[in-house]
């Protein structure tokens, strides 16, 4: 069997979407099904003084309308699952219906179930809903002052969460030859996947079954958490997510329309199904980031950094999200030294409840923002002292021969060849060259900028030891089965859950390599808690570098059993055995041989096994790997900015990175190309937009960007291999990467372009208008 | 949001005050008005259908006169509900005499929540002034025949 791993395999998953016969939860349709559709408060915080539901009852064809006070007993509030320890945390959890309050604009306030979608849409109008308008708070900065309305009222100043880690004595700032500072805001950003959320729920009333199929990234997180919620045995409830269109992080949190539609089968015993609308998705499904970054990095003239201290006020939204409280402390306080040797760090993270959508991971989940602060500090150090971007990175990344390399956060980033890429990156992008062009350009008033991201990123969750130690409601190892039936054919079954990231070709070409099969005689088998004994999801870039470590392990194990039955037949000792490309045969007699085929059949049929093996042939793995992995990288961007109109003009973008060890660089190239779309979407266009009383007003797609295939140049992705030891595979992770990288190269591209005008920071989205006012306003300067 | 309208009637100041407050007058003048009736001393009920854009629905609502001050200014309290949202605004009315005609001001705050907001708020603006136009032009017409018939 050819090499398999490392090699450019079409995805095994796309006949199946392409011609339409992919199964997603709106395509679910069970007998006597029921459709549910939610009362949402239009005010961003308000009391409710009454709800009268008798003219949507009396509607023909309206089943039921629930209440938040029908619900009292039945469905518990979505506990969030990140108890950060150590930070004074007020966790506040989503309640499964409003009850006397609603604390953001899209917040569930009642259901209405019905025969039909079209009924159920036209009883909302119905259900009469009496709301006395409360003062909202959106900004975070804003919450924190004395007097902001409060949006829970026993959390003291809307402060949810007091993070602190890391420290640096005062005299280093003070006595420092250089301190840089500069306060950065990340902004809200609004996850968009094709698919938007959604639920069917059926239960059975004379076993007490309940099925859900939901849009989840993690079904078995989704079971644990709803288990609770509905008060139900894990072990009769079901979760399954059968082809999710992507996720972004946004179908990781557990919510409460999911569990309200399950208690509303199981309490009218009919299926229900709920199909979030785009609208309804703006809305009501976790945003992102929203976090402003204080940072300030003292070092020497000659370029040398010392220290780094960073102060993060993040706004988590109305109600504590599932992992909310991770995204802007561990993830992104473990990273803000970036790949640079930062002797010094500390940071503290201010958590904020406001009168807004909660908060939660979006692709990169805390490592994107931790990112962006440091690449963005290290430009404008670099400007500060007169030196080049490039040369800075090059004088404080961490050398190739100093890994393990231990933070200052007190991470140990586990391989890395950062001067490597780095360099590559440069020669791939000519950077001498686009220099010399920027200077030509620039005598004729043409503005041409070259940004410089040299990131890494904590992925791979994770050590569960660690887990439990941040406060992580749950283990981060992952499982997986391998099952070989009596012809040969195999079933990888894995607790990850894959939703577009192609996990059904990358498993099972790390598996057909090792068996020496054929990659078609390899199914995938995910997302569905009644076929999968356990695993945590899809999530943090840890799908291959531990969900895929899992299977090797659970493949070498099918291997080291059917070694023994095939030595058994052969009559030799296992070590006289040796196997590849699927045959088992004596060393130095390859007649003397069976097929792994064969060997299935043999372990299936158990007619002849040799003493203490037992049928069947399965390897199993519960693997839970001994660290992060810290995947790294060089972006290189190239824009020119329109001097008239403050356009953007992406005319090259280069990452070279570094994600391990690569199982099909086809998939990791599409990653990094998605990636990179979404980054350079915060960078340039995406943000959400809150009126001051707490309207979405960018909540839809014509006042939010969603960049398109179009905006872009070709990327030119390359990839440098350092594997990884703390896996089998050596792979780190790669769907982060582009969000990670992404945002800092293009905001330090447009800077660059920008310097003739003195201007030195403007916050994403770097829109036309903006960059044009700020030209405007900042031009004498030049 | 903020939305100024001035509209200039051919009809004398005290003549366009009496009847931009009379009942039938802003029956047959508010665009999409389904019903409309005196609750209480200046308190009105309406119902009234409203498209923004692409946000269509019934609001139902209290319009409140308050601050008269005749024959030049009033204030009007506007509270609606509808699925798409909910409107509250307050409109202040100026009437200045112009020639032997009356320019009447229309100085309106609005708030809006709801899907109003998060998709109508773009074309808002362009819709109020719209929907106020027809109102005034309607007004004009039915004030003209009124005035007509007391002659």
């Amino acid at each position: 069997m050819a090499k398999l791993i490392g090699t450019p395999q079409k995805r095994k998953e796309d006949p199946k979407l392409i011609t339409g016969n992919g199964n997603f939860t709106d395509d679910i349709k069970l007998p006597g099904m029921l459709h549910g559709a939610f009362v949402r408060s239009p005010h961003a915080h308000a009391k409710i003084i009454r709800i009268d539901v008798s003219k949507a009852l009396a509607l023909p064809g309206v089943v039921a309308v629930y209440t938040g006070n029908d619900l009292v007993g039945k469905v518990k509030s979505v506990p969030t699952m990140w108890l950060l320890p150590g930070a004074d945390l007020k966790p506040k959890d989503r309640s499964a219906l409003a009850q006397g309050k609603t604390r953001y604009a899209g917040e569930c306030v009642a259901l209405v179930v019905a025969e039909n979608r079209y009924i159920a849409r036209d009883a909302l109008d119905l259900v009469e809903v009496d709301y006395e308008d409360l003062p909202a708070v959106v900004h975070q900065e804003a919450a924190l002052l004395d007097g902001a309305p409060l949006v829970h009222d026993d959390v003291a100043a809307n402060l949810a969460l007091l993070w602190k880690a890391g420290e640096v004595p005062e005299e280093e700032f003070q006595n420092a030859e250089v301190v840089v500072k500069q306060r950065l805001y990340n902004q809200r950003v609004i996850p968009n996947p094709i698919e938007t959320r959604g639920a069917v729920a059926q239960y059975n009333p004379g076993s007490g079954e309940l099925t859900i199929w939901c849009t989840s990234q993690n079904p078995h997180i989704h079971r644990m958490v709803y288990a609770g919620v509905l008060d139900i045995p894990e072990s009769r409830l079901q979760i399954v997510a059968p082809d999710v269109g992507g996720g972004f992080g946004s179908k990781i949190a557990t919510y409460n329309e999911e569990a309200v539609i399950g208690h509303a089968a199981r309490d009218l015993k009919r299926p229900v199904k709920w199909i979030e609308d785009r609208k309804e998705h703006f809305m009501a499904t976790t945003h992102a980031r929203d976090e402003v970054i204080e940072v300030e990095l003292a070092g020497k003239r000659d370029g040398t950094f010392t220290a780094i201290r960073v102060k993060n006020t993040a706004n988590l939204g109305a109600y504590l999200s599932t992992f909310g409280a991770g995204c802007p402390t561990i993830d992104f306080g473990l990273m803000v030294t970036g790949a640079y040797t930062i002797p010094k760090a500390s940071v503290v993270t201010y958590g904020v409840y406001t009168n807004t959508t909660p908060t939660d991971a979006y692709r990169g989940a805390g490592k994107p923002e931790a990112a962006f602060q440091i690449e963005r500090i290290v430009d404008l150090f670099a400007q500060e002292i007169g030196m080049d971007p490039v040369e800075i990175r090059q004088k404080n990344l961490i050398p190739a021969e100093a890994f393990p390399y231990g933070t200052a956060m007190g991470v140990s980033y586990d391989s890395g060849n950062y001067h490597y890429t780095l360099d590559r990156a440069l020669d791939i992008a000519d950077y001498a060259s686009l220099r010399a062009e920027q200077k030509r350009l620039r005598e004729q008033g043409k503005l041409l900028g070259i940004g410089v991201s040299t990131y890494v990123e904590l992925c791979g969750f994770g050590p569960s030891k660690v887990a439990g130690a941040i406060g992580f409601q749950g283990g981060v190892w992952e499982n997986s089965t391998v099952r070989v039936h009596p012809t040969g054919k195999v079933a990888v079954f894995t607790g990850t859950s894959p939703h577009g990231q192609g996990t059904a070709t990358t498993f099972a070409q790390v598996v057909a390599e090792k068996l020496g099969i054929p990659i078609d005689d390899i199914e995938l088998i995910s997302g569905d808690t009644r076929s999968v004994s356990m695993g945590w999801g899809t999530y943090g870039s840890r799908n291959t570098a531990v969900g895929g470590a899992a299977v090797a392990i659970a493949t070498d194990r099918v291997i080291e059993k059917a070694k023994t039955i095939a030595a058994h037949e052969l009559e030799v000792s296992v070590e006289d055995l040796e196997f590849s490309n699927g045959i088992f045969s004596v060393k130095g007699v390859p007649t003397q041989s069976r097929s792994f085929q064969e060997i299935a059949k043999s372990a299936n049929f158990a007619w002849n096994l040799p003493d203490g093996v037992e049928p069947s042939l399965e390897g199993q793995s519960f693997f839970d790997p001994p660290n992060f992995v810290y995947p790294f990288g060089a972006h290189i961007c190239v824009v020119e900015v329109n001097v008239q109109t403050g356009e953007v003009e992406l005319k090259r973008y280069i990452a070279v990175d570094d994600v391990g060890r690569v199982i099909n660089p086809l998939l990791a190239e599409g990653q990094v190309h998605g990636g990179v779309a979404q980054g350079i979407g915060q960078a340039l266009w995406e943000g959400a937009v809150y009126s001051d009383n707490g309207q979405l007003l960018s909540g839809t797609f014509m006042d939010y960007t969603m960049p398109k295939a179009r905006f872009f140049p070709t990327i030119e992705s390359h990839f440098t291999e350092t594997p990884s030891p703390v896996n089998p595979l050596g792979a780190k992770g790669v769907g982060e990467t582009g969000t990670t990288g992404a945002p800092p190269a293009v905001v330090n591209a447009v800077m660059d372009a920008l310097r003739p005008f003195g201007i030195k920071d403007l916050d994403m989205p770097l829109t036309p208008e903006k960059v044009w006012r700020a030209m405007q306003t900042r031009g004498e300067n030049a | 949001m903020k939305l100024e309208h001035t509209y200039t009637f051919d009809i004398p100041r005290d003549v366009v005050w009496k009847l931009i407050q009379n009942e039938e007058v802003l029956k047959k003048s508010i665009p999409g008005c389904k019903s409309f009736a005196q609750m209480d001393d200046g308190i009105y009920q309406a119902e009234m259908g409203v498209s923004v854009g692409p946000v269509k629905g019934v609001f139902t609502g209290q319009v409140q006169q308050v601050d008269q001050k005749e024959p030049s200014s009033y204030r009007l309290l506007v509270r609606g509900k509808g699925l798409p949202g909910e409107i509250d605004a307050v409109a202040d009315m100026r009437l200045d005499e112009v020639g032997q005609g009356t320019q009447l001001t229309c100085s309106t705050e609005v708030q809006v929540t709801g899907v109003l907001a998060s998709v109508g708020q773009r074309v808002m603006g362009g819709v109020a002034k719209m929907v106020l136009g027809q109102f005034f032009k309607s007004v004009d017409k039915e004030m003209k025949q009124l005035a007509t018939h007391s002659e």
